[in-house]
C-alpha cells in the first residue's frame, strides 16, 4: 500500500474516481455499472472498519456543521424521516472518449457536453433529521453539549417560528396559526432584497427552521436535517423510521441556491419539488457509501462488551431496581413493573396483536405528586433510554396538536407528528392535567391514534387520499389519577409512594452500566420449555375458569411479563420461579387495585 | 441512416393503419380517420394491441414504438396526413378553417421561401391528436418499479390521483407575421418553454438586413390544452414501511379533464425526462426530472358486475368450483386469523354473495340484499370480522353508530355556499350502492337515525323531500350491523327480546341476527391459552391448517357467482312453505320467542338459499340449499338455544331423541330416513356426530332400530 493516489477523509471521490477509471481499465462497460458497486464500498468497508477510519470520520451535527469541509467524508446518525422518491442524475457520460462518472456527486467535476453519450442512473433520496427526543448522552462528541432536545413544557403553538421559505409567494401558508407572524417576516426579507443567511459565508451550513422545513415540531432548531443519497442498496434494507448511521461524501453547493428562484420563475403549475423546499445551503447532502442500522448498543458511549454472567446482571438488575425505587418515592412494586416496562419491546406481531409490548398505566396521581414525581420518573427515563418523548395531555393539546405524520400534497413531503418516533422510543404521558372539555374532530382524531397506538403499536400516517398504518415500537408510559380510559395501557397500576426524597445525581458510571444491561438485555432472546408450558397453559385456564372477565389480552399480558422478569434476570429460558413472580406482581397488582 | 428508418416505418405505419382489420373484418383505423376527416372526433388511439394482433407483424417494429414512443407519435401522425380520407359530411366553417383556407391560397406564393420557418409545419394543419395506447393485457407497474431505464418507453402505471392543476393552453406552434415583409413565420414549440423569435429569418428580410420586426399571432398559433397531475402510488402497492411514491403526469388535448383527485386509475404513457432550460441547462442536466406523457387513461371499477377476471383467475375459479367443499373452504377464508366463528363466517360468506334482485310484474322490487346483525358480548371480534368483510368486498364503507347520523348515513340536502343552489350529498349507504355497507355500534345509535335505515334496508332506497329538492337515491346496499346486547353483556336472566332491545320493525329486516356468547367453557379456555402461549412462543399465529384464499380470488369467486340468478323449482315449494310453517307454529308454542318470524323470514329463506346456489354455480335452489339456509338460522341463536336446554335440564342426546320422537310422530310414521333425520336435528343446530351418538346410546336402549348400513331409524312401538 504504497501513495494511495486519494485520501479517504479528505478525498474519498478520488477513491470513487480512481476504481471508476481501474474497473474501465479492467474491462467494464460503462453501461453495466449501473446500480453496481465498482469496488468503491469494499474499498471503504475496508478502510472505515478494519483500519479503524470510522472514528476518524467527523460526525454531522449541529456542533461540526461549520467545520467541515464539502466533498469529504463525514457520518450522520438519523432517522428517516421522509423518503423523497428517486432521483435521475448522469450516471456515467464521455468526456472526449474518456468516460466518467457522477456517482456519490452532485455537480459534474468535468464540463459536460450536452451532445454526449451519457447513461442515466438513479439514486434514492431519503430526508434524516437527527432522532426525536435523543437524549443528551447519546451524541458521540464529548466536546458539545447539547440542550436537552425533550420538551417539557411542549408549547408546540407559542413556540417561536423563525423563518418562512422563500418561495411561500407561491405555496399556501400551511398553518394558518403562523400566518400573520411569517407573512410580516417574509416581507421584511424581501424588503432585505435576499435572504438574511445570504451574508454567511461560503461553505457555512446554517440550520434555519422555516415553517414548511420544522418537520419535527417537538424540536426547536436544535437539529440537523440532512438528505441523504442513498446508490444501489436494496430498497427493503432502509424503512421509515428505522435510525440509521450513514458514511458518505458531503456536498453542498452555495450556487445552486441560484437554481430554486430559476425553478419558481419556470414552474407553471405545483411548486411542490421537494429538493426546492431543501435548499442545499441549508439541508446538507450526503452520498451515502455505506449506512448501517443502529441499536440502542450503538448509543452508548464507550460500548462495554461486558458479557452477561448472571451475577453481573442481578447486580446490575439490584441496583437498577433500587434506583427506580427510589425515584418512585420507595413504591417497590412500581418500580417492579417500571423495570418490566421499560424492557418491553414489540418483537412479534401478528394480525391483531403486537406481542411484547407492555404500556404501564400509574394512577393515583394528583396534579402536585406529578410534578415530583413525574419530573423525577422524567429524568430518571432520560437518561436511561436513548430516545424519550413526553406529552402533557390536555384538551387544548388534543385538539390542536398533529400527532399522526400528515402527507402535504403542496410541497410533496410528509410532515412529522408527534408520534414519528423511532423504534424503541420511549414516550410518557401525563394525563393529570387532562379536564373536561369538549374535543373537536381532531381532538377525537389524535384520541383515536393514540388508542391505537396503546393496543397495536400502530400509527395511522395520513395521506389524505387512504391512511397507511405504519408499524411503531413505543414504550408508553402514563400518569392519571384515575385509570386512563382514553389510552387503556397493559398494566394499570396504583401509585403508593411513601417518602419524597430529592434525588441524588447517579455516578455516571452506574448510569452507563444499566443504560447497557436495559439495551443488551431487552434483546435477549426467549423459549417456554414443553414442561413449563404445560404450568402455564394450565394457570391460565385456571384463571378463567375462576374470572370471566380475563380474556387473550391478560394472558398475552402475563406471558410477557414472564419474559420479562426472565429477560430482567439475564435468563433466555422461563423457569418456575419467575413464572411465580409474574403471579404474585399480578396478584399484589389486583390487590391494589382493590 | 436512421432517417431511412424512420422513412420505412413510416410506410409500415401506413401500411398498418390502412390495412388493420379488427375482429369484425373491418378496418378500424380508416374509419376513425373518416371520422377525424369529418371532423366528429380529436383523437387517433393507437392501440398496440391492434400492433401486435395485426397480420403482417413486424416484431421489431412493435419493439421500436414500444421503446421510442415518443418519436414513433410523429411518425404515426406523418403516416395519417398522407392517409386523410375526404370529408363525407359538410361541417360548419370554423376560423381554424377560415385561416387555413386562406393559408393554403397564399402559400403558393410563400413556396418559394426555403426557409424551415416559413414552411408551415403539419402540426399546424393538423385536427387529429395521436395516442400509442400500451396492450392492457399483464399487470400494470406501480411508480416504484418504473426505473431509469424505462425513459422513453411506453410503460402502463396504477396510481391514485392526488393533485391536478388546472386546464391550460400550451403553445404548439407559434405564428409571427413580419412587419416589414409580411411574411408568415411558423415556430414549433416542443417544450414547456420556448425563446421567441424576435428577427424576421426571411429571405427578404435578410436579404435587406433591415431586421423586421415580428409580432406573435395568437389567432393563427396552435394551442393544445395542457394539464399537469400528480399520481402516488396506491396503499397496497408499498412495501412495509416505505412512503408511497408519486409521479408528474401530463396531459395534453383531448386526454385534459379526465382525472380529478382521489381517483384511482391506470395510465398507459410515456416516460420521459423534463428537458432543462436557463440556468439549470447549464449544468447540464445532471439530475433530471422526469413525467409521464399519459396515452390514454382508465379508471378503475369497483363493482363486481364490473369485475374483469384475468386470465389465470377464470382457470382458478374453474378449478374451485370442481371442488366440492367450496362453501366451506371460501368462508374459512374471511377473516383466516380470527378463530372460530365457522358459521358466523359461512353467513358473511352469503352475505357477500347475495341473491339476485327481483322484480315483479307490477314494479315491485324484492331486494337480493342480506343484511346481517351480528350481536354478541364485548370481544368476540365482531369488528375485526366487519372490518374484514369492508375489505374483501369491492365496495365497502364503514361506519359506526355513533359517529354518523341518520343523514350522514342516508343523504343530506345541503345549500351550495358559493352558488347557493340545494345539492344533494350521500350518505354512507348511498355511497356502498351495490356494495356493503358495516355499520358498528349499532345498539349505540340514536333512535332516530336508525329509522332512517329502515327504508334503505327493505327498499333500497333514500328518499328525499327536503327544501324542494324530491327525490328517491339508489341504495341497493347490504348492511351489516354490529351491536352489544342491550346491558353490554348479555343477560341470561332476561328474555331474549329484552337483551336484544331492538325494535321488531327493524329486527325483522335483518336476515339472520346473529347472538355471540362469550361462556364458559374448558375447552375454548384451553384453545385460547395454548393459541396466546404459541403466539408469544413461535412469534407468528398458529397454522391455520389449510392456507386461506387470497383476497383476490375469493373477489373473482364471488363476482362469479353473482352473475347467475338461481330460481326455485316447483318441486321445492311446497318443502319451503312447511318449513316456514313450522317455524311459525313453534315460536307461537314458546313463551319467550327469540326471533320476530314474519313473511320477511321467508323471504330471507330463500334469499339464503339463493345465494347457496349461487354458490355452487347451479342455476336452480336445491333442498340441500334451503336445507342449510334453515340451519344457519338456527344457529344464529345457537347459544340461547343450548343454554335453555341446559336449564331445562336436557342435554344435546335426549334433545336430539326427543326432536326425532316429535317429527315421527307429527308424520305419523314409524321408519325416519338418515337423511331425513340428520336434516332436522341441524336445523336445531345439532351435529352429525351427535346424531350419530345418540342414535347408538338409543338403540342400545332398545328404542330403535338402526339399519346397520344406511342408518334408517325403526321406532320399536312401545
Amino acid at each position: 500500500m504504497v501513495g494511495l493516489p486519494y485520501d479517504f477523509l479528505v478525498n474519498p471521490l478520488g477513491a470513487v474516481r480512481s476504481t471508476f477509471e481501474k474497473a474501465l481499465a479492467s474491462g467494464s462497460d460503462p453501461t453495466s455499472l449501473d446500480g453496481k458497486d465498482w469496488g468503491v464500498i469494499e474499498l471503504f468497508r475496508n478502510f472505515l472498519f478494519d483500519q479503524g477510519g470510522l472514528s476518524q470520520a467527523p460526525v454531522l451535527n449541529r456542533a461540526t456543521i461549520r467545520r467541515v469541509q464539502p466533498n469529504t467524508l463525514v457520518r450522520f446518525r438519523g432517522m428517516i424521516q421522509d423518503m423523497l422518491g428517486n432521483e435521475f442524475y448522469v450516471g456515467a457520460y464521455k468526456d472526449d472518449s474518456v468516460w466518467r462518472t457522477n456517482k456519490f456527486m452532485d455537480v459534474s467535476q468535468f464540463p459536460m457536453d450536452t451532445s454526449s453519450d451519457k447513461k442515466v442512473w438513479e439514486r434514492r433520496l431519503l430526508y434524516c433529521v437527527q432522532v426525536p427526543g435523543q437524549s443528551s448522552w447519546t451524541e458521540i462528541s464529548s466536546e458539545t453539549v447539547i440542550n436537552g432536545s425533550m420538551d417539557w413544557e411542549f408549547p408546540l403553538r407559542e413556540k417561536r417560528r423563525r423563518e418562512v421559505d422563500e418561495s411561500s409567494d407561491f405555496m399556501d401558508i400551511l398553518d394558518s396559526n403562523d400566518e400573520v407572524q411569517s407573512s410580516s417576516s417574509m416581507k421584511k426579507r424581501k424588503e432585505d432584497g435576499h435572504p438574511s443567511h445570504a451574508s454567511q459565508s461560503r461553505g457555512t451550513l446554517t440550520v434555519a427552521t422555516d415553517s414548511s422545513m420544522c418537520k419535527v415540531p417537538n424540536v426547536d432548531g436544535d437539529y440537523t436535517p440532512c438528505l441523504v443519497k442513498i446508490y444501489d442498496s436494496p430498497e427493503s434494507d432502509l424503512k421509515l423510521n428505522d435510525v440509521f448511521e450513514f458514511i458518505g461524501v458531503l456536498t453542498f453547493d452555495p450556487e445552486l441556491q441560484t437554481d430554486k428562484e430559476d425553478h419558481n420563475e419556470f414552474s407553471i403549475e405545483f411548486h411542490e419539488d421537494a429538493l426546492v423546499q431543501l435548499p442545499p445551503n441549508k439541508v446538507p447532502r450526503l452520498h451515502c457509501l455505506i449506512h448501517r442500522k443502529l441499536a440502542a448498543n450503538d448509543f452508548l458511549k464507550s460500548s462495554p462488551m461486558m458479557e452477561l454472567k448472571p451475577h453481573w446482571v442481578k447486580s446490575i438488575r439490584e441496583d437498577l431496581l433500587k434506583h427506580l425505587t427510589a425515584v418512585l418515592g420507595n413504591d417497590d412494586l412500581a418500580a417492579h413493573f417500571m423495570l418490566l416496562h421499560l424492557l418491553s419491546r414489540v418483537h412479534a406481531r401478528t394480525e391483531t396483536v403486537a406481542v411484547g409490548k407492555l404500556s404501564l398505566n400509574f394512577t393515583c396521581f394528583s396534579k402536585e405528586s406529578v410534578s415530583v414525581f413525574g419530573n423525577h420518573l422524567g429524568d430518571a427515563i432520560k437518561n436511561l433510554i436513548p430516545f424519550t418523548h413526553f406529552i402533557s395531555l390536555t384538551v387544548d393539546y388534543l385538539n390542536t396538536a398533529s400527532l399522526a405524520p400528515q402527507k402535504d400534497y403542496d410541497t410533496n413531503r410528509l410532515v412529522a407528528g408527534v408520534l414519528q418516533l423511532a423504534e424503541g422510543s420511549h414516550l410518557l404521558i401525563d394525563e393529570t392535567k387532562l379536564e373536561a372539555g369538549t374535543l373537536n374532530s381532531v381532538g377525537v382524531e389524535n384520541a383515536r391514534l393514540l388508542k391505537i397506538l396503546m393496543e397495536f403499536q400502530k400509527v395511522e400516517y395520513d395521506f389524505k387520499f387512504y391512511k397507511m398504518d405504519m408499524a411503531a415500537d413505543v414504550q408508553l408510559l402514563i400518569l392519571s389519577d384515575g385509570k386512563s380510559n382514553i389510552l387503556p395501557a397493559d398494566l394499570v397500576v396504583p401509585f403508593q409512594p411513601s417518602t419524597v426524597d430529592s434525588l441524588d445525581s447517579m455516578p455516571t458510571e452506574a448510569l452507563e452500566a444499566w443504560r447497557w444491561y436495559l439495551a443488551t438485555v431487552k434483546l435477549l432472546p426467549h423459549s417456554i420449555e414443553s414442561e413449563m408450558q404445560k404450568v402455564v397453559e394450565n394457570d391460565l385456564v385456571a384463571a378463567r375458569q375462576a374470572d370471566r372477565n380475563l380474556g387473550s389480552q391478560d394472558f398475552s399480558r402475563w406471558l410477557t411479563m414472564a419474559r420479562l422478569v426472565s429477560a430482567s434476570f439475564g435468563e433466555t429460558c422461563l423457569s418456575l420461579e419467575h413464572w411465580q413472580m409474574v403471579k404474585e406482581l399480578e396478584r399484589m397488582r389486583k390487590e391494589r387495585l382493590k | 441512416m436512421k432517417d431511412l428508418d424512420f422513412d420505412v416505418d413510416k410506410v409500415l405505419a401506413k401500411e398498418f393503419l390502412s390495412n388493420f382489420a379488427d375482429a369484425n373484418g373491418e378496418a378500424k383505423y380508416m374509419e376513425i380517420l373518416q371520422e377525424v376527416a369529418n371532423h366528429k372526433t380529436r383523437a387517433v388511439q393507437i392501440d398496440l394491441e391492434d400492433l401486435l394482433n395485426y397480420k403482417d407483424l413486424d416484431e421489431e417494429f412493435l419493439r421500436r414504438v414500444t421503446e421510442n414512443t415518443r418519436r414513433y407519435i410523429g411518425i404515426f401522425a406523418e403516416a395519417i396526413d398522407e392517409l386523410m380520407p375526404v370529408p363525407t359530411e359538410a361541417f360548419t366553417d370554423e376560423d381554424h378553417d377560415i385561416l387555413m383556407t386562406q393559408r393554403s391560397d397564399e402559400g403558393v406564393e410563400n413556396a418559394d421561401g426555403s426557409d424551415p420557418l416559413q414552411k408551415m409545419p403539419p402540426e399546424i394543419k393538423r385536427y387529429f391528436e395521436v395516442y400509442i395506447r400500451a396492450s392492457p393485457k399483464g399487470r400494470p407497474f406501480t411508480i416504484r418499479e418504473v426505473k431509469a431505464s424505462y425513459i422513453g418507453q411506453l410503460v402502463r402505471i396504477s396510481g391514485i390521483v392526488t393533485r391536478c392543476s388546472d386546464v391550460k393552453p400550451l403553445m404548439q406552434v407559434a405564428v409571427y407575421t413580419c412587419e416589414d415583409c409580411g411574411s408568415e413565420i411558423y415556430q414549433e414549440v416542443t417544450g414547456r418553454v420556448f425563446m421567441p423569435l424576435f428577427e424576421c429569418p426571411s429571405k427578404r428580410c435578410v436579404m435587406n438586413r433591415n431586421k423586421g420586426n415580428l409580432i406573435l399571432q395568437l389567432r393563427a398559433s396552435k394551442f393544445l390544452k395542457f394539464q399537469e397531475a400528480k399520481i402516488q402510488e396506491l396503499a397496497e402497492h408499498v412495501p412495509k414501511g416505505h412512503i408511497p411514491r408519486t409521479m408528474t403526469v401530463h396531459f395534453r388535448g383531448e386526454l385534459t379533464r379526465k382525472v380529478a383527485p382521489g381517483d384511482v386509475v391506470e395510465f398507459s404513457g410515456i416516460f420521459l425526462p423534463i428537458p432543462y432550460f436557463g440556468f439549470r441547462a447549464m449544468r447540464a442536466g445532471l439530475v433530471a426530472d422526469t413525467y409521464l406523457e399519459a396515452m390514454s387513461v382508465t379508471h378503475f371499477k369497483k363493482k363486481y358486475e364490473e369485475y374483469e377476471l384475468r386470465g389465470d383467475e377464470e382457470v382458478q375459479i374453474a378449478h374451485l368450483a370442481e371442488d366440492g367443499d367450496i362453501y366451506n373452504k371460501l368462508s374459512r377464508s374471511l377473516a383466516p386469523e380470527i378463530y372460530g366463528h365457522e358459521d358466523i363466517k359461512k353467513a358473511l360468506l352469503l352475505l357477500l354473495v347475495g341473491a339476485p334482485h327481483r322484480k315483479l310484474k307490477d314494479g315491485m322490487k324484492i331486494r337480493g340484499d342480506l343484511h346481517i346483525c351480528l350481536m354478541g358480548d364485548p370481544g368476540v371480534a365482531k369488528s375485526q370480522l366487519l372490518k374484514h368483510i369492508i375489505n374483501v368486498a369491492p365496495r365497502g364503507v364503514y361506519t359506526t353508530g355513533r359517529g354518523s347520523s341518520g343523514v350522514g348515513l342516508t343523504a343530506a340536502v345541503q345549500k351550495d355556499p358559493v352558488t347557493n343552489e340545494m345539492v344533494l350529498e350521500g350518505g354512507a349507504l348511498v355511497l356502498a350502492d351495490m356494495g356493503i355497507c358495516a355499520i358498528d355500534e349499532f345498539d349505540k345509535m340514536d333512535e332516530s337515525d336508525r329509522t332512517a335505515i329502515h327504508e334503505v334496508m327493505e327498499q333500497q332506497t333514500v328518499s328525499i323531500a327536503k327544501a324542494g329538492i324530491t327525490t328517491s337515491l339508489n341504495a341497493r346496499t347490504a348492511v351489516l350491523a354490529a351491536a352489544n346486547p342491550a346491558w353490554g353483556r348479555y343477560d341470561l336472566r332476561r328474555t331474549p327480546a329484552e337483551n336484544i332491545n331492538l325494535p321488531p320493525a327493524l329486527l325483522s329486516r335483518f336476515d339472520l341476527l346473529w347472538l355471540i356468547l362469550d361462556r364458559a367453557d374448558m375447552d375454548s379456555d384451553l384453545e385460547m391459552a395454548r393459541h396466546v402461549v404459541y403466539v408469544h412462543q413461535n412469534k407468528e399465529s398458529p397454522a391455520l391448517g389449510f392456507t386461506p384464499l387470497e383476497p383476490s380470488v375469493l373477489r373473482a369467486y364471488i363476482s362469479a357467482a353473482r352473475r347467475l340468478s338461481p330460481c326455485v323449482p316447483k318441486e321445492l315449494e311446497e318443502y319451503v312453505a312447511s318449513a316456514y310453517c313450522s317455524i311459525r307454529q313453534e315460536e307461537a308454542k314458546s313463551n319467550t320467542p327469540h326471533s320476530y318470524t314474519t313473511v320477511r323470514t321467508l323471504l330471507s329463506i330463500l334469499r339464503i338459499s339463493a345465494a347457496l346456489a349461487r354458490l355452487r354455480f347451479s342455476e336452480t335452489v336445491a333442498q340441500s340449499d334451503v336445507d342449510e339456509a334453515l340451519r344457519l338460522m338456527q344457529m344464529s341463536k345457537f347459544s340461547l338455544y343450548s343454554d335453555e336446554r341446559q336449564k331445562s335440564g336436557l342435554d344435546a342426546i335426549s334433545d336430539i331423541y326427543s326432536i326425532l320422537r316429535d317429527e315421527a310422530a307429527r308424520t305419523n310414521k314409524m321408519d325416519v330416513s338418515y337423511g331425513h333425520a340428520l336434516n332436522w336435528i341441524s336445523r336445531k343446530g345439532y351435529s352429525e356426530a351427535q346424531l350419530k351418538e345418540c342414535l347408538e346410546e338409543y338403540a342400545a336402549l332398545n328404542v330403535w332400530q338402526i339399519h346397520p348400513h344406511t342408518f334408517d331409524i325403526r321406532f320399536i312401538d312401545a
